[in-house]
């Protein structure tokens, strides 16, 4: 078998694995098939940019992100093989170029030439990886294992089950989608005008492999006396590294094609080759890549003096449960968006700026798209870097050995109170009471008694059970007009129950229910005595139940403000980041966030860091999320 | 090729016609497709599809009218194997005999709403014992049934929620098939008889209707021929319990939180909507306070009690009665729900040539001895 006929058959078995992955990263795949949890994510963690970026930004490496060393290391000896043989971004652009080719062999010939431009991925790499060591992780922009994943959860699955909705159930929405598919669609489209645009001109992962192939033992060599200058070796190079004449060590694919090409086989993969025929080094010279450092350092800069991710933080930025303090989120997010696909709810959604620009398509928690899943801890265990951390169900809730620390709170509910139903609008209403799944409820209620409209009537006639009313008279009349109630208006049912407030003489005012009601007349629930002198001002109230929150309970799922009735652009109940647990309390840093609105000042309870302060020391691998008494 | 090339002495006879003639056709096309869709008022544009309607599913089956209507069985544990004899006895009651015979027939396709509203385990009563589920599904089959389908529309995520509640599991064991809901299963219900002159009847809230054209999870409904309910029974913040009437909720698609404001209204509402063909109550867990949600097993009992009938009013009075251990007096709903069964019904017939029972006092069915208990020995 030809050794490309291979390289295609590992190309198609590794973009097939790439979708099997994505496809399998939902709530009910993973459920069904657990163990499916530890490959979903593979192709990042096998990413040794992912690794190395978040090993300068963290100082550590993320369980599975040591998987890069199977990556890294051959790539030492082979060169990019990575780029021409597994990487399924790289194998979309190859097809895309090659379904897509309308050029003759004179014109794929100078299109597979080396241009200068193509040097420009190597200053995006050193801008990167300096903007890193910083603190600031970026790399996740334009990796592309990161980029692919990213676009398929946002555009490119959701769109290809619109069709198909009814056998996949709904397809998700992701919050401005169409940016991250006008991308994904202008990196493919590209490939029409340069060959591999996106792998030649942009790919971070590709430079950075590109420098680690500069001691490859095996390499492309040409034998100059067998060579006729042909070109022809350069119809179908996927690198642009030119074979023609002294490779370009850090531009090779490894794809192979330019010894099937060559009709004088004047081209071998070849161990120790010559060195004179050979450029070791990427072609960015050095004042380029000081300017490229110096801008990426620049870059963190400015993320920082924004200041969104510190004094002016957004109270929008809600993270998913079992996510790390935020300044240590940022340096471990690589905006991946594997959390946000695993969502079984859509609540998790790209950010654009509310995190700041450095927070650009980090997951956030939309409660207008969804909420918090109660016993679902499925992002965690899909997060690559550990940004989110995994955590168990009786973590994330504060049961079992976690009860002395809490559960983890997202954030806390509160409630405007001006569009609420009952609070403003005299109308029963407490979905929020209902849905609220925390025991016990977060949402409680209170009997609350308002004014209904024009309620404040005048004493015409009384008895000691009835009174006659009349309105209070307008200016210039002596008498107020009789009232015009509609009888038994005020009679109340199982939500709602009216009242009367009435002044009984000798000082005392006191409330009545009211039984009944004709046009003027009130029938009340009791005795009144002594009876109320014409003239006295009786209000009439509507009594129901309105709701308030215990932010002792609260833990800011957000199923209060999904299911707000009031859904309008801002729900009569919402929930801010205000009271999240993974604040550090006594950070500097993030004071804002971490304000305790819990009565009691349970120290136990805040300023608690993910992952690390209460977790326990023995426990190694995290049980599956199912575990909780199922 | 060559006669295509342009020439000096202008279009062939040939050349013209085939011009003229293409030119003609696509005119007529562009005049005919326009006429075709054209819309003078602009109302043809905004036209709505008539809303489906519910057939009884009770009236196809054939009940004596002396027969219980009320059949309770208790046990004494919650293992599947005991569950499954309380589902045959209390199933038994109403049958005169083990099986579902008298409900199910062969080739039916029966659609069971189990109440799988929220993600908990079935500890915590905030859903329908699997095992009951999986129990009625093996009564369905040995009665003939050619398809089991299993529907709920959860409050939270729909594959958790079936997953969780271990109901999923306890389908695919037995053979049913689980529909999740999706934005294209649902389509317009009208739940009462179309206005005259053909107009869809708009609720009126002065007679306590809140149900008018709505969107419900018909997919399921499309294809079965029997319905039957399996309620859990819990206490419900806003109206005091969750039963059998409001385990339909879990149809209705849309906005439904806003029926919130008349709760009572749309949970006798949708005793009207739907007359299933059987109701069976899981009482083997009891959710006591803190519902509907729960999340503790503070907020739960032991039941061990599982409840079929015929008339979905009295079952849900027993229950509230016997099981959350209330007064069903003071169950609002339960008064509007005999209201409109009454309404609907014009007159005072009597229940069989109504199609369906339904009377809030259950005592009525004890003093007239139509209500039988049977006592499940624990094991296999």
């Amino acid at each position: 078998m030809r050794i490309t006929t291979v390289r295609i058959l590992v190309q198609t078995v590794m973009f097939s694995l790439f979708l099997a992955f994505v496809l399998l990263t939902t709530f009910s795949h993973l459920n069904d098939w657990p163990s499916a949890k530890w490959v979903v994510s593979k192709f990042l963690e096998v990413d040794p940019l992912v690794g190395i970026a978040t090993a300068i930004t963290t100082h550590t490496v993320y369980r599975g992100l040591l998987w890069g060393l199977v990556i890294l290391i051959p790539t030492l000896f082979l060169g990019r093989f990575f780029c021409g043989w597994i990487c399924p971004f790289g194998i979309l652009h190859h097809l895309v170029g090659w379904v897509f080719n309308r050029r003759n062999a004179k014109e794929k010939i100078e299109s597979n030439r080396y241009r200068p431009l193509f040097a420009l991925k190597y200053s995006i790499l050193i801008g990167f990886l300096a903007a890193a060591a910083f603190g600031c992780l970026q790399i996740g922009l334009l990796d592309p294992i990161v980029f692919l994943y990213r676009a398929f959860t946002t555009n490119v699955l959701p769109v290809a089950n619109m069709p198909a909705q009814s056998a996949f159930g709904d397809y998700h929405v992701h919050a401005y989608a169409w940016v991250l598919g006008f991308l994904f669609l202008f990196f493919v489209s590209m490939n029409l005008v340069i060959p591999r645009f996106f792998c030649r001109v942009i790919c971070p992962l590709g430079a950075l492999l590109g420098v680690l192939s500069r001691y490859a033992f095996w390499r492309i060599e040409r034998d100059p006396d067998k060579c006729v200058n042909c070109d022809l070796c350069l119809h179908s190079c996927e690198g642009a590294s030119d074979p023609h004449k002294q490779l370009r060590m850090s531009e090779c694919f490894v794809c192979f094609n330019c010894i099937e090409d060559c009709p004088h086989e004047a081209l071998r993969f070849a161990f120790l080759p010559s060195r004179r025929r050979e450029i070791r080094s990427p072609d960015i010279g050095r004042r380029h890549a000081v300017f490229a450092a110096l801008v990426g350092g620049l870059f963190f800069g400015w993320t920082k003096a924004g200041g969104k991710s510190t004094r002016d933080f957004s109270s929008k930025v809600i993270r998913p449960p079992g996510s790390v303090e935020e300044q240590e989120f940022l340096a471990r997010c690589i905006k991946c968006d594997q959390c946000i696909r695993v969502c079984p709810t859509n609540v998790l959604q790209p950010a654009s700026f509310e995190a700041g620009v450095e927070g650009l398509w980090t997951p956030i928690l939309n409660f207008r798209m969804g909420a918090c899943q109660h016993q679902c801890t499925a992002c965690g265990h899909v997060c690559p870097t550990g940004a989110i951390q995994r955590i168990t169900v009786e973590e994330k809730l504060g049961l079992a050995e976690f009860e002395a620390v809490g559960p983890i709170r997202l954030g806390t509910a509160h409630f405007d109170v001006g569009r609420c139903l009952p609070w403003s609008k005299n109308i029963p209403c407490v979905v929020c009471e209902e849905v609220c799944p925390v025991s016990p409820k977060a949402i409680h209620c209170e009997y609350r008694q308002m004014l209904v409209r024009d309620g404040k009537k005048l004493v015409r006639a009384a008895t000691a059970t009835a009174l006659t009313l009349i309105d209070s008279p307008a200016p210039g009349q002596a008498v107020g007009a009789p009232c015009t109630f509609r009888p038994g208006e005020f009679k109340g049912d199982a939500s709602l129950s009216y009242h009367v407030q009435v002044y009984t003489g000798g000082g005392f005012v006191r409330t009545f229910p009211i039984a009944d009601n004709d046009a003027d007349t009130l029938v009340v629930d009791g005795v009144m005595d002594p009876v109320p002198p014409a003239g006295a001002v009786a209000a009439i109230h509507v009594q129901l139940k309105v709701p308030k929150i215990d932010t002792e309970y609260c833990i800011g799922c957000g199923l209060c403000e999904l299911e707000c009735p009031v859904v309008g652009d801002r729900r009569a109940v919402y929930v801010t980041a205000e009271g999240e647990t993974r604040s550090t309390n006594y950070s500097e840093r993030d004071r804002n966030r971490s304000l305790r609105l819990t009565r009691t000042a349970d120290a136990g309870r805040t300023g608690r860091v993910i992952g690390e302060e209460f977790r326990k020391p023995d426990s190694g691998e995290v049980p599956d999320w199912t575990s909780l008494l199922s | 090729m060559a006669e295509s090339q342009p020439t000096e002495t202008g279009l062939s006879r040939r050349e013209f016609l085939r011009r003229g003639g293409a030119t003609l056709i696509a005119a007529g096309a562009a005049t005919g497709g326009a006429l075709w869709l054209y819309d003078p008022t602009g109302k043809a544009g905004l036209r709505q599809p008539s809303p489906q309607r519910l057939p009884n599913y009770f009236a196809s089956v054939d009940y004596p009218v002396s027969a219980p209507r009320i059949s309770i069985a208790r046990g004494g544990a919650l293992d599947p194997q005991t569950v499954e004899k309380m589902v045959r006895s209390a199933v038994g009651g109403l049958n005169g005999g083990p099986g579902l015979s008298r409900f199910i027939r062969k080739g039916d396709v029966v659609l069971l709403k189990p109440n799988v509203g929220f993600e908990r385990a079935p500890q915590f009563a905030a859903t329908t014992n699997p095992d009951v589920v999986r129990a009625v599904i093996r009564l369905c089959r040995e009665a003939g049934a050619s398809e089991v389908l299993v529907a709920d529309n959860p409050i939270e995520a729909a594959p958790n929620c079936f997953a969780r509640s271990g109901i999923q599991d306890a389908a695919q064991r037995g053979g049913a098939r689980v529909l999740i809901p999706a934005n294209v299963y649902f389509t317009p219900l009208a739940i009462r008889e179309p206005n005259p002159d053909g107009t869809p009847h708009q609720p009126d809230p002065a007679q306590h209707e809140a149900l008018g054209t709505w969107p419900v999870f018909w997919e399921p409904l499309r294809e079965a021929n029997k319905v039957i309910g399996i309620p859990v029974i819990k206490d419900h913040s806003l109206c005091y319990a969750s039963m059998g009437l409001k385990n339909w909720y879990g149809l209705l698609g849309g906005r439904r939180n806003q029926f919130h404001q008349a709760i009572h209204d749309i949970i006798s509402d949708l005793g009207l909507m739907l007359s299933p063909t059987l109701t069976i109550v899981d009482g083997t867990r009891v959710m006591m306070r803190n519902g509907p949600t729960g999340g503790s097993l503070s907020d739960v009992r032991d039941g061990n009690t599982i409840v079929a009938s015929v008339d979905p009013l009295a079952c849900d009075a027993w229950c509230y009665e016997n099981l959350l251990e209330r007064d069903p007096a003071a169950l609002r709903y339960l008064d509007l729900a005999q209201e409109k069964f009454g309404a609907q019904e014009a007159g005072p017939r009597s229940y069989a040539e109504a199609g369906r029972f339904g009377t809030r006092h259950w005592t009525d069915y004890r003093n007239r001895g139509l209500i039988v208990e049977t006592v499940v020995r624990s094991g296999a």
